[in-house]
């Protein structure tokens, strides 16, 4: 793909991501007030927080411990998303399992279940952060190879390195 | 301060009105009291007592009186209910989940001691009702049989026990005779094992050593000492 | 009162029945079959992953089975194997939205074992972020209220009259929510200075904000006419069930943890009026919750002016061992009441914690409630009742 072309294709895209708020446990309330809030307002970064269903969704934000009985219910949104997708996850609860580290009913991390490209660390991390993951994801959508996914190799293949909110620069 | 909206009145009065006629207790002191009454309610089923005075009040009763002592403190006046649940008295066999898998496991307690107004079981169920005329609550204990762990329902004393003692079941393995519909409440169905019992292991701690055995750091101006306590600060 | 409510029961009946009948004229004879209905367990009208799986009958509920778990972390077993500083920082999790709430009952619990007494300022402050944490979690209460009910201006609102209450939290303890501030003995720090004025000021912002949702949200006729008479739920149902909070109130049962009960926190020395309302349906409930938050406000104005000088942490050993017993302790948190069974026997850390939430009762009623409902109102009754998924599901 021509190089012109291509970098168009990804500017639309990073600046008119669609996200779906996967809200969870107490990291939705802070994701709430990172998209619905008139002070952390995410729409100036081109991020439109509401959309109607998953199937039109191009990100989802996982906020919130992931419980073994509600993980086939996120793996299912997962799945209902087309390409190309992103997923974002957010606090130490979704990365990792968090303060329930060692509880027998959690799912220690969302990485478990699904490919995750940012990892924003906090509990709760504040909205300043997550709006950080996002600015970070959209310079990565900027640097992305559009062949990749035109092969046919889909969102599991494209992550390779996940971004770490507070980890460094991105290239 | 509140405005009032020109459309509608409110449905009714809005100010509080309370019930003034409290029924007499009989001996001296609020919480003796209610033991009083209590042990003229089930006779021998109460077992044993604790009252701290302007504190709290615990009571232990049989295992066949369970169900009649909840009837008969709700006749007595406590009417609101708080909540139901059961202990496990068996000391943890893994301890706080921060043995170091290369050292010789420690020594650990294994006997059996239970708290407030003792037992003689493994298991003890518990509740709380409070009697919101007299300002006071009461907790009830009472032992679970080893070989069978089942014990009459609440359910026909106070609707709200319903849900606890599904949560009961599903934590501890205890049965509640007369319950109309004991599943789980919190867990998957096909979820092995009763989490809540102190032989239920937290496979986290076991598969991979606590992070905190190593590597503590003292507070600053504190000498350099190995301390494997593992609390840190 | 009594007498008003059954007089709402039958009127409420009475508006089904006449519904049924009208729809019977014109279905008289199309056979139908009952519809099962699954909300949740994400769905933006839940407060997070409840399922609610309902039987319908065309638009009634014959049957409603909430089925909590989705948020289930094991709290209670994980209180066993950590120290008590430790699930100090858990428990501010349980209901993620008043957090410091959260922690009062249990450092109170371990004080009573103790037998150890905090100095009076640390009392004092602990019941002004007590309060704030209410007027907090209060006032998403009331933007969401709208939201669930079609409006979806006042959650703007409540959002950005929430950031002033949290930057007064982080601007003391550092954390947004989840201030973990409150220590066995005391507080971890003491006020930063100018803290009790910028307090002053957002507390006439917040009792700004509650004039206006009450013109805005309460007074509209849409709203009245969507909770009045919905849900109602008498005052001897709510005490066999074991609501609390705002919900109990709003059946006209006069019980408030702060006044009724002999509590470390200074709630003596300050006067507060118990709001009640005797209708016991979705409205009343909103409504003692809005007049709530305005009490809290003054509350909080009150225990400004009062603070003791002095110190704010008693002396505690540094390895905190709490002595063998068991101790309850519960508070009129803004979810309702939630207390803390602490056994321990000795050890670094508790024995057994037994958690009593108040969404867990307040949601066990909700099988109950909903027998015969449309189905617009099963969200109206939600919204009303006021749960949080971490309270309900610990």
């Amino acid at each position: 793909m021509p190089k012109p072309l291509t970098s168009l294709f990804n500017l639309g895209r990073s600046y008119s991501l669609w996200v779906y708020q996967w809200g969870l446990a107490c990291c939705a309330i802070e994701m709430g007030a990172a998209f619905g809030s008139p002070r952390y307002d995410v729409m100036r970064l081109g991020v439109i927080p509401l959309p109607a269903s998953p199937r039109q969704a191009d990100l989802v934000v996982i906020s919130g411990t992931v419980t073994d009985k509600m993980a086939p219910a996120i793996l299912r949104l997962y799945e209902q998303m087309p390409e190309p997708k992103y997923v974002i996850s957010m606090g130490s609860c979704a990365n990792c399992g968090g303060p329930y580290w060692d509880s027998y009913s959690v799912t220690k991390g969302v990485d478990q279940i699904i490919p995750v490209d940012v990892y924003v660390p906090g509990c709760p991390p504040r909205p300043e952060a997550l709006l950080e993951g996002v600015v970070l994801l959209q310079q990565r959508i900027k640097n992305e190879d559009m062949g990749a996914r035109w092969r046919g190799e889909g969102h599991k293949a494209i992550v390779r390195d996940p971004i770490v909110v507070g980890g460094g620069p991105v290239e | 301060m509140t405005r009032s909206w020109s459309a509608v009145a409110p449905l009714s009065d809005t100010t509080a009105t309370t019930e003034t006629d409290v029924p007499a207790l009989p001996g001296d002191g609020l919480r003796e009291g209610i033991v009083a009454q209590l042990r003229s309610d089930i006779g021998a089923g109460l077992v044993d007592t604790l009252v701290k005075p302007g504190v709290d009040v615990w009571a232990r009763v049989a295992t066949e009186s369970w169900r009649d002592a909840g009837l008969a403190l709700r006749e007595s006046g406590f009417h609101y209910f708080c909540f139901l649940s059961a202990i496990d008295w068996l000391p943890s066999p893994f301890g706080r989940g921060e043995d170091d898998p290369s050292a010789p496991p420690p020594e650990r307690r294994t006997e059996i001691v239970q708290g407030y107004t003792g037992g003689s079981t493994r298991f003890q169920v518990f509740a709380r009702l409070t009697d919101i005329q007299r300002h006071v609550g009461i907790t009830i204990k009472a032992d679970v049989p080893d070989d069978e762990q089942v014990v009459d329902s609440w359910t026909s004393v106070f609707a709200g026990a319903d849900w606890h003692e599904r949560e009961t079941h599903e934590m501890f393995g205890i049965s509640f005779r007369g319950h109309p519909d004991l599943r789980n409440m919190y867990l998957p169905t096909d979820f092995e094992g009763h989490p809540l019992r102190k032989d239920f292991p937290l496979l986290a701690r076991i598969v991979k050593p606590w992070p905190g055995i190593v590597d503590v750091e003292p507070l600053p101006g504190e000498p350099e000492e190995a301390d494997t306590e593992g609390n840190g600060e | 009162m009594v007498s008003d409510v059954t007089d709402l029961i039958d009127r409420q009946k009475l508006s089904y029945i006449a519904a049924q009948a009208a729809d019977a004229r014109l279905n008289v004879e199309l056979e139908t079959e009952g519809m099962t209905l699954n909300i949740g367990p994400q769905h933006p009208a839940t407060h997070g992953t409840l399922r609610i799986i309902a039987r319908l009958d065309g638009e009634q509920v014959i049957w409603a089975d909430p089925s909590a778990g989705y948020m289930h972390r094991g709290y209670e077993k994980l209180t066993e194997v950590r120290t008590y500083p430790q699930v100090n920082t858990l428990i501010n999790r349980i209901d993620w939205l008043g957090s410091f709430a959260n922690e009062v009952p249990f450092i109170l619990a371990a004080e009573q074992l103790m037998d150890i007494e905090a100095p009076a300022r640390a009392q004092w402050i602990r019941a002004i972020f007590f309060e704030l944490s209410r007027i907090a979690n209060v006032s998403l209460f009331l933007g969401d209220l709208g939201v669930q009910l079609g409006a979806i201006t006042p959650v703007f609102m409540a959002f950005r009259d929430r950031e002033y209450v949290l930057n007064l939290i982080e601007s003391a303890t550092g954390g947004r929510f989840h201030p973990n501030f409150d220590r066995i003995g005391g507080l971890k720090d003491d006020l930063p200075k100018g803290w009790i004025d910028e307090t002053k000021q957002v507390m006439k912002k917040l009792r700004n904000f509650c004039d206006e949702i009450e013109t805005l949200l309460f007074g509209n006729e849409i709203f009245q006419s969507r909770t009045r008479g919905i849900g109602v739920i008498p005052a001897n149902v709510a005490q066999s069930y074991g609501l609390s909070g705002a919900n109990l109130r709003a059946s006209g049962v006069d019980w408030d943890l702060r006044r009724d009960q002999k509590i470390a926190l200074p709630y003596d020395k300050v006067d507060f009026k118990v709001w009640t309302h005797p209708d016991g349906d979705a409205f009343a409930r909103c409504w003692v919750r809005l007049q709530e938050t305005r009490e809290a406000t003054l509350i909080v104005d009150q225990l400004l002016d009062g603070i003791p000088s002095g110190p704010v942490m008693a002396k505690v050993p540094r390895i905190i061992k709490v002595p063998e017993g068991e101790a309850y302790v519960s508070t009129e948190n803004p979810l309702g009441e939630m207390g803390y069974y602490v056994v321990s026997q000795g050890d670094l850390g508790p024995f057994r914690v037994r958690i009593r939430t108040a969404s867990f009762n307040n949601i066990s009623i909700v099988p109950w409630v909903l027998r015969g409902v449309f189905v617009p109102d099963i969200i109206t009754i939600l919204a009303s009742l006021y749960f949080i998924l971490g309270d309900i599901d610990k």
